[in-house]
């Protein structure tokens, strides 16, 4: 079916508000109020590993212990000491204890069934060597020797720790390679989600709530992902971020939750990424404005859609490629904020790496905001283009004291700053700039359809369309890695396997690509200009790629 | 009676079986062919550990490096590189002819871009490693000994000896990957990790003789030279911080 263009733009028009809508939302979402979360009573583990074993396995994949005692590993023939997270047990013996051989090392398969073999082993190097007991283990384990009293290879560290945490360590060691992910068994996955619950943003929750249960009831409906059904689990926000996170922290001990796709993590993302890379779980596709991707890397999120700082390095892009060889420079006016912090770093950076001149930054206090004394010391700085990271009326507000002045720069706009912005003075038509993580250009004719049948069979909400789609490509994103991953999956393999995906299409949402050191998969943003006279958001670039 | 009855049958059965060859030739040729063949027999011996030997080529089980002829039997040959071994004093260690070292581009774990012969090996004292940053079997050993090395070198560190770690996966090793993989062995100055493009990094690896196809399969060698008399050798870099410290001070001291 052709819809008129001018219907298209009306589309396309309500789809930019929307997620417009969407992204203030999330800029809010701190200060958001909600009521404290129930704890969900726990169920009990059917399967899985004793809290002993669970210590242990802490031990043996991470070097580290859950009550905090030192480990020290002794490496070498020279006993060189390091950190026993530095060298810890599964780096070289593999995450099933297989062994994974380098470089001329070959570590040992340590499964209890094979140390524990009733007849004397000969290994490669030719040493021989009986059974492992338990006390043997131990000996190997703190003093690098086999049951037969010889050395072990040198690469073979030496151990020290409590005597709890060796107990724990070779209770584990008697379960290494049989034991599973959590919320993982042979006929279900457990998928869990992050969903405000109470408050303004509360029909985001139950958007997320309705898109996801929607498409995953559809997978289990064609027969689940490798025979296995899709359990949705859903965990509600908190007051603050540090409640939210306990709340996640629970649930995904208790509820044995394999991964997190299109939860909501604004507001928490600091806390929720540590807490996933803490626990090892993956998480799909949050919803965000600020994406956790300072040095070291968070290995665990994958992030779909470009935050505010991407966004903003969009947009110096953008500025720089459209003023070629003009040196005057950026005007940046920002609220004084964390979120704002990180933004206005990536613009002098990006800035820098263009060569786009000088950049000056003018922070105000959002709750003191003057647009007429602010448009006045701006105006005098004579700059020509700005770029406004505060909230979409503030900037009206700006614009207009700065029209009375007679000065109308170039104003470039997140997304989430574009709320009212028709409202602004005719002075800046087609001066004003946003930039949109994604667009409905992205909807391929597939996805739309796809997106539009599910939306008619589930009655999904006709509201928050962006979070929707947002949600619902996270969740594709997860069930192509999945798929690929194979039958015999777990967290390790999908973290890889997410790692692979190069210019995947969701059809709801930009392509995208991930790798070992990117965890943004749309990494870059649409530059949206607005035509003040008639009232419409016209394009003004396709996609601006952020590197 | 019975005694005569055994003997009898002991002797019928020498008579019977006796002339049967048992396994190789009886005749005085076959005898001659047998004694030429041993003497032409082979024996391998692995580069650095020279205790090591077998009768057919193969892996060191030590290190993992391919076996050699060795040199009593013939030229010796090591498998993927054409090097012949010249005798140093230390135990365990062999030598490499003088290298060519390629002035590939890299970058260093602060991103800075350097020529790797004329910055960081010309007129220096070097021991270069081979590691990547999400190697977790044998790259955490051969760092942690690196570190000990270093500390045990003290003053001339950076001053006449530099060590350089090169990374064998460029791709997935950035320089921002490099300098926290660094920071997490506490490498002090002086010590250098190398990226670049993944050809310059293979043409710099396949020139020092280390080039292998799967990075897993990358050699725990540490390439020790002293690059202003053209002195260089090889050393197993799992071996104790204290032999790789003889190593480089034997190198440094040459003249």
């Amino acid at each position: 079916m052709s819809l008129s263009p001018t219907s298209k733009l009306r589309a396309a028009a309500i789809c930019l508000t929307l997620t417009a809508g969407l992204l203030t939302a999330l800029q809010n979402a701190r200060s958001a109020a909600a009521r404290a979360f129930l704890a969900q009573e726990a169920t009990a583990a059917t399967t899985g590993l004793t809290p002993q074993e669970k210590r242990g396995k802490q031990i043996y994949v991470r070097g580290t212990t859950e009550a905090g005692r030192e480990i020290l590993a002794y490496v070498g023939d020279a006993l060189i000491e390091v950190p026993g997270s530095t060298l810890p047990c599964a780096s070289c013996h593999g995450l099933d204890g297989q062994g994974k051989p380098e470089g001329g090392v070959v570590p040992s398969n340590v499964a209890w069934e094979t140390l524990t073999k009733p007849y004397e082993v000969t290994q490669a190097s030719g040493r021989k060597r009986p059974p492992y007991t338990e006390r043997a283990l131990e000996l190997a384990i703190t003093r690098g020797l086999d049951p037969a009293g010889s050395k072990l290879h040198p690469a073979m560290p030496r151990y020290q720790m409590a005597r709890e945490d060796m107990a724990d360590l070779v209770a584990y060691l008697k379960r290494v390679g049989q034991d599973r992910d959590p919320g993982l068994t042979e006929k279900s996955i457990t998928v869990g989600t992050i969903v405000p619950a109470k408050g303004e943003l509360a029909g985001v929750g139950q958007a997320i709530r309705a898109a996801l249960t929607a498409f995953f009831d559809e997978v289990n409906g064609r027969g689940g992902i490798y025979n296995r059904r899709v359990e949705l689990k859903f965990i509600e926000t908190a007051d603050t971020p540090a409640a939210t996170a306990a709340n996640l922290k629970r649930s995904l001990q208790d509820e044995q939750v394999f991964v997190l796709a299109g939860a909501f993590t604004a507001g928490a993302d600091r806390e929720i990424a540590a807490l996933a890379g803490e626990l090892g779980v993956p998480v799909i596709g949050p919803l965000t404005l600020s994406p956790q991707t300072g040095r070291p890397l968070n290995r665990h999120v994958f992030y779909l859609l470009s935050g505010l700082e991407e966004q903003a390095r969009a947009l110096v892009n953008y500025a720089s490629q459209k003023s070629q060889g003009d040196k005057s420079g950026v005007l940046v006016v920002y609220p004084e904020s964390e979120l704002s912090a990180g933004a206005v770093a990536a613009v002098k950076d990006q800035c820098q790496k263009n060569n786009c001149g000088p950049v000056e930054t003018h922070g105000y206090q959002r709750a003191q905001f003057d647009a007429q004394g602010l448009a006045g010391k701006l105006g005098k700085t004579g700059k020509q283009v700005v770029l406004f990271l505060g909230a979409g009326d503030e900037a009206v507000a700006l614009m207009r004291e700065a029209d009375k002045l007679n000065w109308s720069p170039a104003v470039y706009l997140t997304g989430a700053g574009g709320g009212g912005v028709m409202e602004a003075p005719p002075s800046f038509n087609r001066k004003i700039y946003l930039a949109f993580p994604t667009s409905p250009a992205d909807q391929t004719a597939d996805g739309a359809r796809e997106f539009r049948a599910l939306a008619a069979k589930y009655n999904l909400p006709r509201t928050h369309l962006a979070t929707q789609l947002s949600a619902q490509g996270a969740a594709k994103i997860l069930v192509e890695a999945l798929k690929r991953a194979g039958k015999d999956v777990s967290r390790e393999k999908l973290i890889e396997t997410l790692e692979g995906l190069s210019d995947f299409q969701t059809g709801l949402t930009p392509a995208v690509t991930y790798g070992p050191n990117r965890r943004i998969g749309a990494l870059g943003a649409y530059v949206v200009t607005i035509d003040l006279e008639k009232k419409e958001f016209v394009s003004a670039s396709g996609w601006v790629n952020v590197n | 009676m019975k005694v005569k009855l055994i003997l009898t049958l002991a002797l019928a059965a020498l008579v019977v079986f006796g002339p049967v060859p048992c396994g190789g030739n009886q005749s005085a040729a076959g005898q001659a062919q047998r004694k030429t063949q041993r003497r032409k027999s082979v024996r391998y011996e692995c580069p650095m550990h020279p205790e090591v030997t077998s009768r057919r080529a193969g892996k060191c089980p030590k290190c993992g490096m391919a076996l050699r002829l060795a040199k009593n039997d013939g030229p010796a040959q090591t498998a993927g590189t054409a090097e012949r071994a010249t005798g140093t004093a230390t135990e365990g260690a062999g030598a490499a002819s003088s290298l060519r070292i390629p002035d590939a581009v890299v970058y260093n774990q602060n991103g800075r871009r350097l020529n790797f012969y004329t910055d960081l090996v010309k007129g220096k004292v070097v021991a270069i490693n081979f590691i990547f940053t999400t190697c977790t079997t044998i790259c955490p050993p051969l760092t942690a000994t690196f570190r000990r090395v270093q500390s045990e070198l003290g003053e001339h560190m950076g001053r006449d000896i530099e060590l350089i770690s090169v990374s064998v996966d460029p791709v997935t090793d950035t320089p921002a990957r490099l300098f926290d993989f660094a920071e997490k062995f506490k490498a002090g100055p002086g010590w250098t990790f190398v990226t670049g493009d993944q050809s310059e990094i293979d043409s710099l690896l396949r020139a020092l003789g280390v080039a292998v196809a799967d990075k897993n399969d990358h050699t725990p060698t540490v390439l020790v030279g002293n690059d202003a008399t053209g002195y260089w050798t090889r050393a197993y870099g799992l071996a104790s911080p204290a032999t790789l410290v003889k190593v480089i001070t034997e190198a440094s001291d040459h003249k």
